[in-house]
């Protein structure tokens, strides 16, 4: 009986992403309805143009690769209960850094040229990550604040970098020049915009899996994201997972600037990301911070850029700023969806202690009915559901090792 | 550098203000409740953009100042509804409804503001205020202003005297610090908050209004650039205070007006570091200056 209750619960939460949506789209199309728009071929223009040829599918991946980066990174630093909306910046710190090896750096040749910019653009990803890591751990300072500032400062840094020194030369636009074939991703499909980005990115959701569920410093991460006292007591250096969780944050989110720069773009240009970094935060969450969500999450925001961008070159006219509209009235309604499901998970759990009381005080009955009291729903955001054990097993692991 | 050219500055520099201060004001009130709004930028630019339509539509400024201020109430009625009903995170909910607001003002532009003859509305005419305005060097920029510019500094002290003077000011901060406490001590605690938020919400579209219907005269894709980002730099800069976020704009604003007339300055500091100006000053005196004031305690945090 319970179980089944349960079982439902689950069922809900694995649907309310999916519902969402939906009603996002529905809601668009209304929009789009209002606006003397034809909803149903603006839908159909923009799934040709995601996923109708294999170049459409292959614009879909490329465009998913650089949310999909950053939205692991800032997986990962939710899982230690750390907010990196800086995710942005350190991707424009990432592109600066892989274009400055490839057109300033050692002449190398492929492939490992493309490799040393893309570990410079994770290192430098992962400095800019650490300083609200730092901040926080050492001063105390609200991670939110300093890595949204930073974007900011990240933006404007690349933005005098391209229109000055590094400006191609007979350039239209800020812009560097194309680096040199030894640093770019090359293109795995020849007919599509797919190049080895998307292998670099599939690494990267095998080693941050890998990395959060098997290894001690993943455990202790979690630990700390669930209990930072406790974790604590228990011996963990809370302030080194919290530097090393924004800066592994950082390189990711750096890794998605490099392949910017090196495989869809060729160089580094002002206006690099459009939000791929803010939208991130969205995927990282409509993803529920599982690698796989987040992979899904990702190619559905790319598939929607793909097909925005078809919107734009369709005959309606239909303008393409319906794209960013759909995404965020789905995470809105994911929101609220995600609000109702913690008032009936809180229920449950209420309902579960009821039943497994002995002697069920009318207290309790009350509790149970309104489910205002008795176990309070975590609290959104700052820990993920699978990480209240995380402590526990800490626990159990520290226990094991003896005194 | 002539006084000349000073006194040009202090114009730019206190009618760049006026719109930040808004924000900047409304966001002090809200986080002062416990309620941050990332979307603050979104809210701008709902207000910039309803700001413009609604001048358009109703051929009047004022009416237009009004709808900018419905705008910026809309988005954080969308805030409230995702936080303060339904126990969203806050960041999140900010940060998506800054996607949202770019998202909808640049398809609003398209379909609604299309022609050019749409987007085009007059400014709010200067105000003169005799004698005060010639005074040498800062006369122009005190006294020589649009009245949006006036109300935006008045309501510094009014904010001041609400947050601290006021039996509602307190128990919003209250609420702020210690929403349990104030609950128990029978302060409504979502109502405050939900109250905080709206105000913030109306603050801020009407500093987007300000950007547009007292600037610029028409509405362009993300007109605000990021001055919501600023304001929420300021709130912090300035101790979450009324007076210290008046401090913070005024420098921030002083410094992109040192930009705009660089020239005239002959000065060569690239523009780029002078648009990070009010960032980094903001992180070096988080993380460098003693702390005289934190952030209130319940900020961010769902009651």
């Amino acid at each position: 009986m319970i179980n089944r209750q349960r079982l439902r619960l689950q069922g809900v939460s694995l649907a309310i992403p999916v519902l969402s949506v939906f009603l996002a789209l529905a809601v668009a199309a209304a929009l789009l309805r209002a606006s003397g728009s034809n909803p149903i071929a603006a839908y159909q223009d923009m799934i040709s143009s995601a996923v109708g040829s294999p170049f459409a599918l292959g614009t879909t991946l490329v465009k998913a690769v650089p949310r999909l980066l950053p939205a692991l990174g800032i997986a990962i630093a939710l899982r230690a209960g750390l907010w990196n909306i800086g995710a942005e910046g350190q991707l424009y710190i990432g592109a600066l850094a892989a274009a400055g090896v490839a057109l300033y750096g050692p002449a190398l040749s492929f492939p490992f040229g493309a490799a040393l910019a893309l570990v410079a653009a994770m290192a430098a990803g992962a400095l800019w990550g650490a300083i609200p890591g730092v901040l926080r751990a050492f001063r105390g300072i609200n991670e939110v604040i300093i890595s949204l500032m930073l974007v900011y400062v990240a933006i404007q840094l690349v933005n005098y970098i391209v229109e000055g020194p590094w400006l191609a030369p007979h350039s239209t636009f800020p812009a560097t020049s194309i680096v040199a074939n030894a640093f770019r991703l090359p293109i795995l499909v020849p007919g599509t915009l797919v190049n080895a980005g998307l292998i670099v990115a599939l690494v990267a959701v095998v080693v941050t899996w890998f990395l959060i569920s098997r290894t001690s410093w993943g455990l202790r991460v979690r630990s700390v994201g669930a209990n930072e006292r406790g974790s604590r007591v228990l011996g963990v250096r809370v302030s080194g997972v919290v530097v090393s969780a924004m800066a592994v944050s950082g390189a990711l989110a750096g890794l998605a600037g490099g392949v910017e720069v090196l495989g869809t773009r060729g160089r580094l240009l002002e206006g690099l990301s459009s939000n791929y970094g803010f939208e991130a935060i969205a995927i990282a969450l409509l993803g529920r911070l599982n690698p796989l969500g987040i992979v899904a999450a990702s190619l559905l925001f790319g598939a929607l850029d793909a097909g925005g961008a078809g919107l734009q070159t369709a005959a309606q006219g239909t303008p393409a700023a319906i794209v960013p509209i759909v995404e965020a009235l789905a995470v809105v309604f994911l929101l609220i969806g995600l609000g109702i499901f913690e008032r009936m998970r809180a229920r449950q759990l209420a309902a579960d202690a009821l039943r497994r009381s002995v002697v069920p005080a009318p207290a309790d009955e009350s509790a149970a009915e309104s489910g205002t009291t008795g176990p309070r729903p975590p609290a959104t955001g700052r820990r993920h559901p699978d990480a209240d054990d995380a402590t526990t097993a800490l626990l159990t692991a520290r226990k094991a090792e003896g005194p | 550098m002539t006084s000349s050219s000073i006194s040009l500055l202090l114009v730019a520099a206190i009618s760049l203000a006026a719109p930040l201060l808004y924000a900047a004001l409304g966001e002090t009130i809200s986080e002062n409740a416990g309620v941050i709004n990332i979307q603050l930028e979104g809210m701008m630019l709902v207000g910039a953009f309803t700001g413009v339509y609604g001048a358009h539509v109703f051929h009047s400024t004022w009416l237009g100042f009004l709808c900018a201020v419905a705008g910026g109430v809309a988005l954080a009625a969308v805030h409230g509804v995702a936080c303060l009903v339904f126990r969203a995170n806050q960041i999140v909910s900010g940060v998506v409804l800054n996607i949202l607001a770019l998202g909808a003002t640049s398809y609003g532009l398209v379909v609604l503001l299309g022609s050019s003859a749409g987007n085009s509305v007059p400014t709010l005419a200067r105000v003169r205020i005799p004698l005060l305005s010639s005074i040498p060097v800062i006369g122009p920029a005190l006294f020589d202003q649009n009245v949006m510019v006036y109300v935006a500094f008045l309501l510094v002290p009014v904010v001041w005297w609400v947050l601290r003077r006021t039996g509602f000011g307190l128990a919003l901060q209250a609420v702020g610090e210690r929403p349990q406490a104030a609950s128990s001590l029978g302060v409504a605690v979502a109502r405050m908050r939900w109250l905080a938020l709206l105000i913030c919400g109306a603050l801020a579209g009407l500093g987007g209004g300000q950007l547009t219907l007292a600037g610029l005269g028409a509405f362009t894709q993300n007109v605000t650039a990021g001055r919501g980002f600023i304001a929420l730099a300021a709130v912090v800069f300035g101790g979450w205070r009324p007076w210290g976020v008046l401090g913070a704009i005024l420098l921030f604003s002083t410094a992109d007006a040192f930009q705009i007339r660089a020239q005239a300055f002959g000065a060569h500091i690239p523009y780029q570091f002078l648009a990070m100006l009010p960032y980094l000053v903001t992180i070096l005196a988080l993380a460098v200056l003693v702390r005289r004031r934190r952030a209130p305690s319940a900020l961010g945090v769902n009651v």
